[in-house]
């Protein structure tokens, strides 16, 4: 009889912890994505004096059910002259990167897939390549406004990055370690955000709503200008996959900032895991507040303001703490 | 008139003929030539005089151009007419003396068949190329062979040296239908041509086929935002032609329910051009304090968007204590909101890096292109229809005019803003002053047959200078009606203020005029 134990014997405890630990992720995944639909559209409803979803289900709790059926049941429309491979690929490739980033965060201290030692090398590196498909996506769409979109995301993207890991090297001096497990350990004495790195923290949460292309950043996307920018000519559920990822992005951006500056799982009373949910859901609060508050800004304005201000300013910060750390 | 001297010293053949004022609406009138039509142009844009209307009347044995200059810092109209053979019509272009007569001259040139010599893009602005008949010529005349040849819709080629891209006709920012063909590079544009006619419905030729009552529906439709003040300005046009006196307790509450209406009609704006710089929350605060005029409105009109609430010589029903108690609990409540949208959207440093210095006209677009309307006011001038040329009871209520300074974005939000205070202030003072008595003029005949003559009357809508144009043949039919609308002028300074700017910039741009494309469209 083939047992749960036989198989974990055949192919080994690691590997057998890494597919367990890959389900849960997509489950986290796409639970996290329904429960942001849904939270996005009722912050969104109360910011603009209107009451939000309230048919589908209590509260309208059911409607991301609703609307994630109603992308599933779509038909997925293929523009003519597209540029078929990177078409159908983009949206994939999309998800890629999403779902390696989750494999290192630790939702708790046991509750984590893989706690590799270079952990925040790897969710930088991956995270960089959801702006590949992003361009793929653009280019692959033969439209212009996707195109646009692309290219305003590529750019956008190579100049948020450098501050974004510039925002996070010092937080890595001072924990002095690049495993995630090992810096929310280095906050019991108490947060980063409120030992010296506090401008860091800022830094890295202007820079990640930059990431997500958020609003006031979400020129890749820009409703008045470029329709939907990269992801116009995706429908049904090629669609839902940007959808997907854009939300589980901005979890992530949410979740290390968690990590890096907000003493991750740790906290009083509570288990770790509610901690960690509290204060990412918490951030992700606040990016949504950005984004039914403010205007975008203008493309030239968005790279100034990274090459000018936040990353001359990372800089400085890095010195100054390395400086300390030093004597 | 000192103008009509300095005309004789500069074109002795010409003899100026005053007209009165009350009757037709304009002060002087000249016959001018093919061969002098040019200079004449030069001589007014020389004597700050602007472009104020174009159009052509078919009196079957000639066709008849009539251009309108009006000034901007005194209440003088001058008409000057061209008559020309119906055969082979022809007459030379002043669009390089007057940059709005650009697009007068293709709307007389798809509707009437007239040829401008020189001009330089003679093709169709509303139709499309199917259409082989001029159709507002009184006779049923083809288009001939060799004026097929214009007869081709814009459609760009992929050139070099840039890129096209459609803005429109189905794009977010550009409300409606209009459609912007902007050759780019990059993020820059490099031409912007605005490609027009996606709701055309030819309200002009529907005017010559009904009465003046019946025509009355349409004016709400071409500009559904101003629809009351678009009403206003047919109505108070005609009365003008029949010299029909309306009681002043009308008059009153024609402007109370006018200025209501231009207060509604900047507040959808005002939502819309935040969400066009990204911001979607103000769209649904404004559409929250729309929605209590739209009510009031309802509650004396019977409707909330396309009004029809004005008779010749009157109102259609009396407004009651409701009104009033409802109006002035809507003045409170609009004030306080005033200094919310200070904190949320003037102050806010995005909003301002957006706007300030962004889409800066020059002074000379007033004369050039006769732009009107907050547009014109943002440059400085305090240019507006109601204290230029009063109408309803305007002249009696003493109010402000906001203008701007930089003539930029930021100015022509502001002066918006503004002017939703001052309209607050005039309903005050009008709800105050608010006579007793008759709404309607007694012995209004079923069957209007104003004499004949014809008459132009302007009014200010929302967007600016409406101007409409009325030639009577005695019958019960119009013999000629026209509109010159204030998105139209407006609209037309959009290919140079966006040469050289960023497509998010330009975009800023289109939004701030505040266009409503059924009224360009007609």
């Amino acid at each position: 009889m083939c047992t749960l134990d036989n198989i974990i014997q055949i192919i080994g405890k690691e590997v057998a912890r890494l597919i367990l630990g890959l389900i849960g992720v997509l489950v986290v995944v796409v639970v996290n994505a329904l429960v942001l639909t849904w939270v996005e559209r009722k912050v969104s409803g109360h910011m603009q004096r209107r009451i939000g979803p309230k048919e589908v289900g209590p509260y309208g709790l059911i409607q991301p059910f609703a609307d994630g059926l109603k992308l599933l049941a779509k038909e997925l429309l293929t523009p003519a002259n597209v540029d078929k491979p990177l078409y159908y690929l983009a949206p994939v490739i999309v998800f890629i990167p999403v779902l390696v980033s989750f494999i290192v965060i630790p939702f708790d201290g046991f509750l984590q897939v893989k706690d590799i030692n270079v952990g925040i090398l790897v969710i930088l590196a991956f995270s960089s390549l959801s702006v590949l498909s992003i361009l793929i996506a653009g280019w692959g769409s033969n439209n212009k406004y996707s195109l646009i979109g692309a290219t305003r995301s590529v750019a956008q993207n190579i100049a948020y990055e450098i501050p974004l890991l510039l925002a996070l090297l010092p937080v890595v001096f001072m924990a002095n370690s690049l495993s995630l497990r090992d810096i929310v350990e280095a906050q019991r004495e108490g947060w980063f955000v409120w030992r010296w790195q506090f401008f860091a923290f800022l830094i890295y949460f202007i820079a990640a709503t930059a990431e997500t292309n958020r609003t006031p950043f979400d020129l890749p996307e820009a409703e008045s200008e470029l329709v939907a920018g990269f992801h116009t000519e995706f429908s049904g559920m090629r669609f839902a996959l940007f959808f997907l990822a854009e939300y589980t992005n901005i979890f992530i951006a949410s979740a290390i900032a968690t990590t890096f500056f907000l003493g991750g799982y740790l906290g009083p009373v509570l288990p770790g895991v509610v901690w960690f949910f509290i204060k990412t859901y918490f951030l992700v609060f606040v990016i949504m507040w950005f984004r039914w508050t403010f205007p975008r800004v203008r493309f030239d304005q968005l790279l100034n303001f990274s090459w000018k201000i936040l990353i001359p300013v990372a800089f400085a910060n890095l010195i100054v703490t390395g400086g300390i750390l030093k004597l | 008139m000192e103008i009509s001297t300095k005309i004789k010293e500069s074109f002795p053949s010409l003899e100026p003929k005053e007209c009165p004022y009350e009757q037709n609406g304009y002060h002087l009138s000249i016959e001018a030539t093919k061969s002098n039509i040019v200079d004449i142009a030069r001589f007014f844009i020389k004597e700050d005089f602007y472009l104020a209307d174009l159009c052509c009347v078919d009196y079957i044995d000639y066709l008849e151009l009539v251009y309108f200059f009006s000034k901007h810092d005194k209440l003088l109209r001058i008409k000057v007419t061209l008559k020309i053979d119906p055969e082979k019509p022809s007459a030379p272009t002043i669009s390089h003396i007057y940059n709005i007569a650009h697009w007068f001259e293709r709307e007389i040139h798809e509707f009437f068949g007239v040829l401008f010599d020189g001009h330089p893009f003679m093709v169709y602005l509303f139709l499309h190329d199917q259409i082989d008949f001029y159709s507002l010529r009184k006779k049923q005349v083809p288009v001939p062979d060799e004026d097929k040849r214009l007869l081709n819709s814009f459609k760009p080629e992929e050139q070099e040296d840039g890129f096209f891209l459609n803005l429109g006709p189905q794009h977010p920012s550009t409300h409606g239908v209009l459609r912007v063909v902007v050759k780019m590079n990059g993020e820059y544009i490099l031409e912007a041509i605005p490609v027009l006619g996606y709701l055309h419905r030819m309200h002009e030729k529907m005017a010559e086929n009904r009465t003046y009552q019946q025509f009355y529906p349409n004016a709400a439709r071409m500009d559904y935002l101003g629809a009351l003040n678009f009403n206003l300005g047919y109505v108070t046009t005609v009365e003008k032609l029949c010299g029909i006196e309306v009681p002043e307790r009308a008059q009153y509450i024609r402007t109370i329910t006018c200025e209501l209406n231009r207060i509604s009609s900047h507040l959808l704006w005002l939502g819309a051009f935040l969400a066009d710089l990204g911001g979607l929350t103000p769209f649904l605060y404004t559409f929250d304090d729309r929605e209590q005029i739209l009510d009031i409105l309802e509650a004396v009109t019977g409707s909330r968007l396309t009004y029809s609430y004005f008779r010749f010589g009157g109102l259609f029903n009396d407004v009651d204590d409701n009104f009033v108690d409802g109006v002035k609990k809507f003045i409170n409540r609009l004030r306080s909101r005033f200094s919310m949208y200070d904190r949320l959207v003037t102050g806010n440093v995005i909003f301002i890096n957006r706007v300030k210095d962004i889409g800066v006209m020059d002074r000379s677009y007033p004369i050039r292109y006769g732009c009107s309307g907050p547009v014109i006011r943002s440059i400085g001038i305090p240019f507006d229809m109601r204290k230029h040329e009063p109408y309803a009871a305007y002249d009696r209520i003493d109010f402000k005019i906001a203008t701007g300074t930089n003539a930029d974005n930021m100015d022509r939000y502001l002066v918006r803003i503004q002017e939703m205070e001052n309209s607050l202030d005039i309903i005050e003072k009008a709800l105050k002053e608010l006579p007793t008595g008759p709404i309607k003029a007694d012995k209004i005949p079923k069957k209007l047959k104003p004499p004949k003559g014809d008459i132009y009357h302007t009014i200010e809508s929302p967007r600016g200078e409406l101007g409409i144009y009325i030639v009577s043949d005695e019958s019960d039919v119009p013999y000629r009606m026209r509109w010159r609308v204030p998105s139209y002028s407006n609209l037309m300074t959009f290919p140079e203020l966006a040469k050289g700017t960023l497509i998010a910039d330009a975009i800023a741009t289109l939004g701030s005029y505040d266009l409503v494309i059924p009224e360009i469209d007609r």
